[in-house]
């Protein structure tokens, strides 16, 4: 029986995060936690093809304590068991240190046949710890897929690379970066998100992992994280007929050699 | 530190990085060295800014295949920054020689800077909410995306040398079928005017308002995801945004677009933005220069009409 897993992250929702007016930080205090959408097309992904081959389904993640409430939602999903890294190091983690956690968890966990990532994560899109991972593990890797079909040890990939999609085959183990278009995520029903809690889950901490301290410190320092500010003239018509509004639009863009 | 490299699988993207990466290596007294595939790039390569090229002569086709080889170049080269173009197969290359050198990678790089000596880059997070800085580790690999920058200009008395490395290339996935993505419109990021058109929009056949009004202006016309991804009322290359496309008209007309951060970072480039709306409120509004607020099909039916071609 194959094993897939579906690595996942858990991150504040963007729509929930507000940027201080004058210092352009980010109010993240009323900001709630989900499951990066990239990733639930890998989760989705992960199930719909268990379902066509046997397959058993596991799902992955690493973040701070709080990342505990993601597995009954992960698990809603479809996997049939869940991993959870536990460490705060999550919380300042770039590529690099993410990707040596996975690594060093997948290896634990010992058994991989697939493993599906999303494109990118939805808070800091570094789009790296895929290829990072396979890379790590010394297996292929087939980013930016929008098609996979698997038949015995073998996944087929439709890869959609700017102008051209390309078909790549490998045996397995296999890591896969998915677009999201590649499916469309379920809602889980009630019955599943019930059934989410009888499943288990299994919690690693940092020690349970064997690595050293620079293994799990970022490369990079950050500076700062703030707003991003559109400077824009923001001249809005709101009153008048559509015709004084298309007016007034017309004259402003011709001022400016626009049309 | 041998100074700065550069490596794009696209000689067109190549030729931009080596914008940014002789304004750097000049700033910081540096060489500047490229990495390429093609053999015949090479010359063209040095009289735009490049003090030494690197050829890698192996018998793949498949220039992800080639992660190994020029993480080795890289690891000998020993870079303060290793500058790669961010297409899609550049970004792939990018995370394997970081994994495989244990070196830090900052995709999508907006700017880099030299401040206080330090390599600062500038990207986007959370969806185009946000600017993230960070300072680079030495021999960290950064990418840009194609058209971040121009290409640098060819200056023929320029010298340089070039170096051949013979590499064997990875063969651990199998690649066929290879074809072009049949664009089913005009090429929407090279535009100089661009409509978008969104979730405003009632059905399908009211796609003929953008299409008047493109007509009209002699635009293309774009659309948000949802309209592509859920609707299929155009193409998934014609949506816009984050993880869409990435436009810079000279004018960009939305028409019921509400404009989350996602579309909003991807447009962020245009010169001038037009946003038409009902929703006063709506997040567009923040992210244009001119806007109505109207029903669309009140107003798009005039501004086409009042257009003079």
């Amino acid at each position: 029986m194959a094993n897939i897993i579906a690595c996942y992250k858990w991150v504040l929702d963007e729509q929930d995060i507000k940027i201080t007016a004058g210092s352009l930080a980010l109010d993240t205090g009323r900001a709630k936690s989900k499951i990066s959408e990239y990733d639930k097309n890998a989760i989705e992904e992960a199930v719909l093809q268990a379902e066509k081959c046997d397959a058993t389904v596991t799902s992955l993640t690493f973040g701070n304590s709080k990342a505990k409430q993601s597995l009954k939602d992960a698990l809603s999903r479809g996997p049939a068991k869940a991993y959870w890294v536990n460490d705060a190091a999550a919380d300042i983690a770039d590529g690099f240190v993410t990707a040596n956690v996975l690594t060093a968890a997948m290896k634990k966990i010992g058994e991989y046949d697939v493993i599906l990532f999303g494109e990118g994560s939805a808070d800091t899109y570094g789009q790296q710890v895929g290829p990072r991972v396979a890379t790590l593990l010394g297996i292929p890797i087939i980013t930016f897929v929008s098609e996979i079909t698997i038949t015995g040890n073998r996944v087929t990939a439709t890869r959609k690379i700017g102008d051209c999609s390309e078909v790549v085959t490998a045996e397995f183990p296999v890591a896969i970066t998915v677009l999201p278009e590649i499916n469309k995520p379920r809602i889980p029903s009630l019955k599943q998100v019930l059934g989410a809690a009888k499943k288990p889950s299994t919690e690693f901490s940092m020690d349970d992992l064997g690595l050293a301290a620079d293994a799990i410190t970022p490369k990079n320092k950050v500076k700062s994280i703030k707003g991003f500010v559109m400077n824009r003239k923001n001249i809005i018509y709101k009153d008048g007929t559509p015709e004084e509004k298309v007016n007034a639009l017309i004259a402003s863009l011709t001022k400016e050699g626009a049309l | 530190m041998a100074g700065i490299l550069v490596y794009s699988e696209d000689h067109i993207v190549a030729q931009q990085l080596l914008t940014i990466g002789r304004s750097l290596a000049d700033l910081r007294k540096e060489l500047l060295v490229a990495v390429t595939l093609m053999e015949e790039n090479a010359a063209h390569l040095i009289t735009r800014g490049a003090d030494k090229v690197i050829v890698l002569e192996g018998k793949g086709v498949y220039s992800e295949s080639y992660s190994k080889a020029i993480a080795e170049v890289a690891n000998k080269e020993n870079p303060t920054m290793f500058l790669i173009g961010g297409t899609l197969r550049g970004k792939e290359v990018a995370a394997k020689i970081a994994a495989r050198l244990n070196v830090g990678l900052v995709n999508s790089a907006l700017s880099i800077k030299v401040i206080d000596g330090n390599l600062e880059t500038e990207r986007i997070m959370y969806g185009g909410l946000a600017v993230c800085t960070e300072i680079l580790a030495p021999a960290s690999i950064v990418t840009i995306e194609p058209r971040t920058y121009d290409a640098a200009q060819s200056n023929p008395s320029r010298t340089g040398k070039t170096e051949k490395i013979t590499v064997e290339v990875e063969e651990v996935v199998t690649v066929g079928n290879v074809c072009p993505i049949i664009k089913q419109g005009a090429d929407i990021t090279t535009a100089e005017k661009l409509i978008c058109v969104g979730r405003g929009l009632a059905k399908q056949e009211d796609m003929k308002l953008a299409q008047d009004l493109a007509g009209k202006l002699g635009a293309e016309i774009g659309c948000t995801r949802s309209v592509a991804e859920d609707y299929h009322w155009l193409p998934n290359e014609a949506y816009i945004g984050l993880s869409g496309q990435k436009v810079k008209p000279q004018l960009y007309i939305s028409m019921g677009v509400s404009g989350q951060v996602q579309h909003t970072a991807g447009i962020r480039d245009s010169k001038i933005i037009v946003a038409i709306d009902t929703n006063e409120n709506a997040p567009i509004f923040a992210a244009a220069d001119y806007g109505i607020v109207g029903d669309l099909y009140d107003i798009v039916p005039v501004l086409t009409e009042k257009i003079v071609k």
